[in-house]
């Protein structure tokens, strides 16, 4: 009886995994396939190709879509790391003037829901001259309310004989900051740089409203641009470019599997 | 100390600077936008209450919003009963454990776009592999994503497929709070898995419960890009979200006014629909 | 001449006062303690002196020099906290030098100060290690050595001991002590500890509610308390209270509260008036045990029965009641009475303290 449980029990489990891995292997391997094959359910194709990709590789700039995406959530990711991280140690570590204030509008942000606010950033990227720009992709970002409370949380519980040492040591706030507390804060700075960079990776609305030139595309804008607009033509070559987008995360994925899980739990939890 | 407030005004300014920028003026200025006519070009003109007005009598808007009722209808309990079951059977000594986990979560970390085109693939009437599948068995295929009656529940199951891993790992969480003692008590009462189930776990996993509702609800709301990329929010428009029209309105009309207090309704939409939540699962626990 | 000067220095959070016009002199090589309960606000001026916190009204100068509105760094001075404060995540010797490279101070003499530090704490073995690593006396070793490589004007320690368990608290007492006195550093330590407080101070300041309450040698402390909250402070078993009124009976001047009379000496009862209501503070080593409730007792005793005998070794507590008062006596061991017993307790009148309704001594 309790053996047939863990049997049922295991079964169920790989029933389930397999409902969650399954498309995208076979996206995966659907992308190496012929078009006749491609609605087939089997894994390996018979006959490899790799047409797929080189039609998307020719007609839509996936190459630059892969460095505008890598750019802008890399900045993105660093700025709200350093950024952040400054304001973060100030709300938690310094006293002055308007911190309580800045803690109770930094919750307030989070309470308001984005699309409260999208057309009125539309309007100002517009009026700022931003469109297709970088900068309408970056600079919205640059802090982030989760990741600055999260921060701030985590360096409250430093001790302030750290911070006293470090001032009689003759450190100023920012090296105590960056030479002190960040070596010691790696989980939290860990997380944050995880789902800063995977928010800023798979964001699709922001870019469909603020970039129009192709040059300027994010992946997962370009790639359903390309998707919707008939570009892609088949099934194999849509899937192709959309294993651009995947595959660095998959890989990111499967080597920090733990950190990721973390990492996007608790930021969806405080958000 | 001086220097104190002197340099944590320092590290704190370009912060507040930026929440003036990117927070407080956009949220100003969307109350503003809701009595102004704008297509971006011409000056904006005044519009009073013809906003608003149009809102409460734009058919496309209310069927948007019913499109989401019905998407969470199907959605919410989907969500939280297969979080539930996957986050119990992860939650004992298994072999291979984060294995299970890591695959359960995987849909999450992947791009909602791609997830979009992947099932608008799977989905597909006459070649897409969940057709192939039933046929395979001996049943007829599903026009999933073109017979209106089908496809705003597609779209409900292929979202919680999505983020079914992300509330698995909340229950998880939830189920390591609840205390070994009342484990072993209620089997001493000689409860059955069910009933232990039913008296004791689920009511302990309340709060996360609670917070499942809470952010599938507004992610229901916010519902974009599936219908976007699979539907374009047919078929007769019954998987038009409220964020394809705001964006319908912005990016395709120019109407700024309009797409900001369709923003605007959102939020109270939102905010509402999870008040009334919080009240109702509340209630129950109390009871 | 002093090097270190408090000069009307108060210091307020908002409308709270924590220390208030506090005025002190600390001479040069001196180990001076600053002892008090929680609130006492030693801290605090442990802190303003160090730079951690700001000066709300006054002056402090270090070596004749006004540091007051100077960050910690320019100060020349150098503290061991009491949760250390070490940098977890780098090694003993990095810690160490850390201070010194960022003053930039030559490679070479780091090093030697290092070694030095090491060799004088027994830190040669551990200098590669993390703090996680080492154990807690470990730990307040290189936090003291921190302190010393930055050979500095002057050293801070914030109750560096009160982490440790007794055992280690003794030893690290010891050595803090005989490391001060052959470093020659004037020292401002802060503890709560009174035993700390009495064993390591050349002078020790006694506050209460962010005030001096006695400054002075430790055994002037002990002898001469000047009032009943230092009286009461200072010393171990703590000092018997007992409240009662000033009468005259031929010539003389007897204590008198329900079940206790000591009749006082001349040096202590005079200038007071008739019939003042005091405060008599006797040290329990002040009172001697006879037993047996023996009728023929000099006029000049305390009937009490026994309520609890603490036998420690060499001394023992026995704890009596005098009437409505429960008084302590330390006693040796020869003879002790069982609980329960009657006794009566003489007072050597000569050691007491008289205490005014305002606490003050008379």
């Amino acid at each position: 009886m309790k053996t047939l449980g863990r049997i049922a029990l295991y079964a169920g489990l790989t029933v389930a995994a397999l409902t969650f891995i399954y498309p995208f292997l076979w996206m995966a391997s659907a992308t190496f396939k012929p078009p006749a094959e491609v609605g087939t359910l089997a894994l390996i194709p018979d006959n490899i190709t790799l047409d797929n990709y080189r039609t998307m590789w020719a007609r839509a700039p996936f190459g630059r879509a892969l460095l505008n995406s890598t750019m802008v959530a890399g900045t993105i990711t660093l700025a709200v790391l350093v950024f952040g991280s400054m304001t973060a140690y100030a709300m938690a570590r310094l006293r002055f003037r308007g911190r309580p204030a800045l803690n109770a509008v930094t919750l307030a942000v989070l309470l308001v829901p984005g699309q409260l606010t999208l057309i009125p950033m539309y309007t100002l990227v517009v009026q700022l001259g931003w469109i297709d720009t970088y900068a309408a992709l970056i600079v919205p970002y640059l802090f982030n309310a989760t990741a600055i409370l999260m921060m701030r949380q985590f360096f409250l519980q430093m001790p302030q004989s750290l911070i006293d040492s470090a001032r009689m040591d003759g450190m100023g706030e920012l090296r105590i900051l960056f030479t002190i507390f960040w070596p010691l804060s790696k989980p939290v700075l860990s997380i944050v740089a995880i789902f800063t960079f995977m928010g800023s990776w798979n964001e699709v609305l922001w870019p469909l409203l603020v970039v129009r030139e192709q040059q300027l595309m994010t992946l997962p804008q370009l790639l359903t641009v390309f998707a919707l607009g008939g570009g892609a033509g088949s099934i194999g070559v849509s899937l192709a470019s959309a294993m651009v987008l995947v595959v660095p995360v998959v890989i990111a994925y499967a080597f920090l599997q733990r950190n990721f899980i973390e990492s996007m739990a608790s930021s969806g939890v405080k958000g | 100390m001086r220097a104190e407030q002197r340099s944590g005004s320092l590290m704190a300014a370009p912060y507040a600077a930026f929440l003036l920028v990117f927070a407080a003026y956009p949220i100003a200025f969307a109350l503003v936008l809701v009595f102004l006519q704008w297509d971006l070009v011409t000056t904006p003109s005044f519009a009073g209450l013809d906003n608003v007005r149009l809102l409460a009598n734009d058919g496309r808007f209310w069927r948007a919003v019913a499109n989401t009722f019905v998407f969470l209808s199907i959605h919410l309990p989907l969500q939280i009963a297969t979080a539930l079951v996957l986050a119990l059977a992860l939650n004992r000594p298994l072999v291979l454990r984060s294995f299970w986990r890591a695959s359960f979560f995987l849909p999450v970390v992947i791009s909602g776009a791609v997830v979009a085109i992947l099932w608008s693939n799977l989905y597909a009437t006459d070649v897409g592999l969940i057709n192939r599948l039933l046929v395979r068995i001996g049943l007829t295929p599903v026009p999933w994503l073109t017979d209106p009656s089908t496809a705003m529940p597609a779209i409900a199951a292929m979202v919680t497929w999505k983020n079914v891993g992300f509330y698995v790992i909340i229950y998880l969480a939830g189920l390591q709070y609840i205390p070994r003692s009342c484990q072993e008590a209620i089997e001493m009462e000689g409860a059955t898995a069910w009933q232990r189930f039913r008296h004791l776990t689920l009511p302990m996993l309340l709060p996360q419960t609670i917070l499942v509702v809470t952010l599938s609800t507004i992610n229901g709301f916010q519902l974009f890009i599936e219908p976007y990329v699979m539907t374009g929010g047919g078929p007769l428009r019954r998987t038009y979200s409220i964020v394809l029209y705001l964006y319908t309105n912005a990016f395709s009309y120019q109407k700024m006014g309009y797409a900001a207090t369709i923003g605007v309704a959102l939020a109270l939409i939102i905010g509402a629909v999870v008040f009334i939540q919080r009240r109702v699962i509340g209630k129950e626990e109390t009871l | 001449m002093p090097s270190v000067h408090f000069d009307h220095v108060s210091k307020r959070f908002g409308a709270t006062t924590v220390v208030e016009d506090f005025n002190l002199e600390v001479a040069d090589g001196e180990l001076l303690v600053l002892v008090g309960g929680s609130g006492s606000g030693k801290t605090t001026i442990l802190r303003m002196l160090a730079g951690l916190e700001e000066v709300t009204e006054g002056m402090i100068r270090i070596d004749q020099r006004d540091v007051t509105a100077l960050p910690p760094r320019e100060r020349d001075v150098a503290m061991v906290f009491q949760d250390y404060g070490l940098y977890p995540h780098m090694t003993v010797r990095e810690n160490l030098s850390l201070g010194l490279r960022l003053r930039k101070v030559a490679r070479k003499e780091i090093d030697r100060r290092v070694a030095w530090a090491g060799d004088m704490l027994r830190l040669e073995p551990l200098l590669d290690r993390k703090p996680k690593q080492l154990s807690g006396g470990q730990q307040q070793r290189v936090a003291m050595g921190r302190a010393m490589v930055r050979e500095p004007l002057v050293f801070l320690f914030d109750e560096p001991l009160s982490n440790l368990d007794a055992g280690l608290r003794a030893q690290m007492r010891i050595e803090i002590g005989g490391l001060q006195r052959r470093l020659k550093t004037t020292t401002v330590y802060v503890t709560h500890d009174q035993v700390e407080a009495m064993t390591l101070g050349d002078r020790i300041v006694v506050l209460a509610d962010g005030r001096i309450q006695q400054v002075g040698k430790p055994i002037e402390l002990y002898r001469a308390p000047v009032n009943r909250f230092v009286a009461g402070f200072i010393g171990t078993p703590p000092m018997n209270f007992v409240d009662g009124q000033l009468l005259r009976e031929d010539g003389s001047t007897v204590f008198a509260a329900e079940g206790v009379r000591v009749q006082l000496p001349h040096e202590i009862a005079d200038g007071t008036g008739s019939s003042e209501v005091v405060t008599l503070g006797i040290r329990p080593e002040d009172l001697t045990v006879d037993s047996g409730d023996s009728t023929d007792a000099p006029a000049d005793s305390i009937p009490g029965r026994v309520v609890l005998v603490e036998r420690l070794g060499g001394t023992s507590h026995v704890h009596f009641d005098a009437g409505p008062h429960r008084l302590l006596a330390s006693v040796s061991n020869d003879r002790l009475p069982e609980v329960g017993d009657s006794i009566t307790v003489r007072v050597r009148a000569e050691r007491v303290h008289l205490f005014g309704g305002d606490g003050r001594k008379t």
